[in-house]
């Protein structure tokens, strides 16, 4: 039996954990920024990865496509009794759209903070070793996206952007296990009723709203959205429908379950959604301030 | 030709994986199944067996380095486990007979060291809560089956690249 270790290799070994613990040390103290190195590695082995992702994601289209294909019967025959009803309610949006930018006009104010640009990306990877749900998309600061900035779905928000570079972005999905991600959210109603989305429940696969004024009637069944005062998501997008409804820990506001409108599997095209109005550093954003000072205890 | 097949194909793992991880987790009845594709290492123990460890280890240096800085943004997770991974595969296949099907093992076997590794990891810097039996059942688990069919579908292709590039090296090429 040979022995495990000559004592050169010893040495290379102590070294090496030396150099590792250095390293993680380093690079865990400032994950919201990347340094030049960081930057360019990321941008060009982000190209390298659409040049793999981009036909992948032609197959799977196709694959899709034909599924969706089986279904078209079934799916045409709903879609058409859904049809008429979808008519009035176009032409009533279309009205109501142009009534609120005139009534904005006559009270001089053209800021709204429900609108946004969006910018349309593609998803090129998801972190391999999922420990965190990071996705990285193929847009970056060349065109506008900057760090904070909500990413949505057709189907609702799924997450935010946590680091940008020239020309790809990393977003963290709403799934995250990170407690500082929050975002500043709103229950629709006749009154509207603010709180934070705090923290995943693994198990249940649901958001967390917390700070809950107590006063308010919240019900299974309403409708969360983004609030937009959190300073840089816009307002009005769907985040997921209230499953459970409970009181928090010390009593004192309420908590929500809130079952996810989109899905976080199998993402293929997001939308980054850049805020017309004005961009504050407030909730939305301050978990990124936190961090700092959190992630190291 | 086959020079810059070896490394060539280590890219193109490289550049898989995150493909195949867009597919996961799987949701079956209510339950969430995380698989990782951990096809590089499994590329790099067949290189580390046949051709040369040092090629492997200084391939699993680069790649980790580039995964670290692409994927983790903490430097130094996977710039250290491929080169260990590469390093004690080549201490066990010493000891044993160079077998395709016991290097497919062996790699089986490395892949479930790397995912106990990562899980270490990830709940020292507190990327994550789950307990260890969550962790075998939701991940490491699925993330065998998954890796096992990779294996069985390309291993004795990379035995016979990586000895055709062995062969050619003992030549004097």
């Amino acid at each position: 039996m040979p022995r495990f270790f000559s004592n050169k290799r010893l040495i290379i070994l102590l070294v090496g954990v030396i150099v590792l613990v250095a390293l993680i040390a380093f690079s865990l103290r400032d994950r919201d920024h990347s340094n030049l190195p960081e930057q360019v590695v990321k941008d060009v082995v982000g190209f390298g990865q659409s040049m793999f992702t981009k036909p992948a994601h032609f197959v799977t289209g196709i694959i899709e496509n034909i599924d969706t294909m089986l279904n078209t019967y079934e799916e045409n025959k709903r879609l058409k009794e859904r049809l008429d009803a979808y008519a009035a309610t176009q032409a009533e949006l279309v009205d109501v759209k142009s009534d609120n930018v005139k009534l904005r006009e006559i009270v001089n104010k053209l800021d709204d903070l429900r609108a946004y640009e969006p910018i349309q990306s593609t998803v090129i990877s998801r972190n391999p070793d999922q420990w965190e749900d990071k996705l990285i998309v193929d847009k970056g600061t060349t065109d506008g996206v900057e760090v904070n900035m909500a990413v949505i779905t057709s189907q609702g928000l799924i997450g935010k952007v946590v680091l940008s570079n020239p020309f790809t972005s990393t977003v963290e999905l709403l799934s995250t296990e990170n407690i500082n991600f929050r975002v500043a959210a709103m229950i629709a109603g006749e009154e509207e009723i603010f709180g934070l989305i705090e923290g995943f429940d693994r198990q249940s696969r649901q958001l967390i709203m917390k700070r809950i004024d107590s006063s308010f009637d919240v019900k299974k069944g309403m409708q969360v959205t983004s609030s937009g005062l959190g300073g840089i998501f816009p307002k009005g997008i769907l985040i997921g429908e209230i499953t459970e409804v409970s009181t928090d820990d010390y009593g004192l506001t309420k908590l929500a379950y809130i079952r996810p409108a989109a899905n976080f599997s199998m993402l293929d095209h997001v939308m980054i959604a850049k805020r017309s109005s004005t961009i504050v550093d407030g909730t939305d954003g301050g978990s990124s301030a936190d961090t700092e000072g959190d992630d190291e205890s | 030709m086959t020079r810059f097949v070896i490394p060539l194909i280590a890219v193109v793992l490289f550049f898989l994986e995150p493909i195949f991880s867009l597919f996961s987790p799987i949701e079956q009845n209510g339950e969430l199944f995380v698989f990782v594709p951990r096809f590089l290492i499994v590329y790099l123990i067949f290189i580390a067996a046949y051709y040369s460890r040092q090629r492997a280890i200084l391939y699993g240096l680069i790649l980790g380095l580039l995964y670290d800085m692409y994927h983790i943004d903490i430097i130094g997770l996977y710039t250290f486990m491929y080169p260990l991974i590469c390093y004690l595969s080549t201490l066990v296949i010493r000891q044993i007979q160079r077998h395709t099907l016991t290097v497919m093992v062996l790699s089986l076997v490395m892949i479930v060291l790397l995912e106990i590794l990562s899980y270490f990891f990830a709940s020292v810097i507190a990327l994550t809560s789950i307990d260890f039996n969550e962790f075998l059942t939701s991940r490491l688990v699925p993330t065998v089956i998954a890796n096992s069919i990779f294996i069985v579908m390309f291993g004795w292709t990379f035995k016979q690249i990586t000895l055709k590039r062995f062969s050619q090296k003992q030549a004097g090429f």
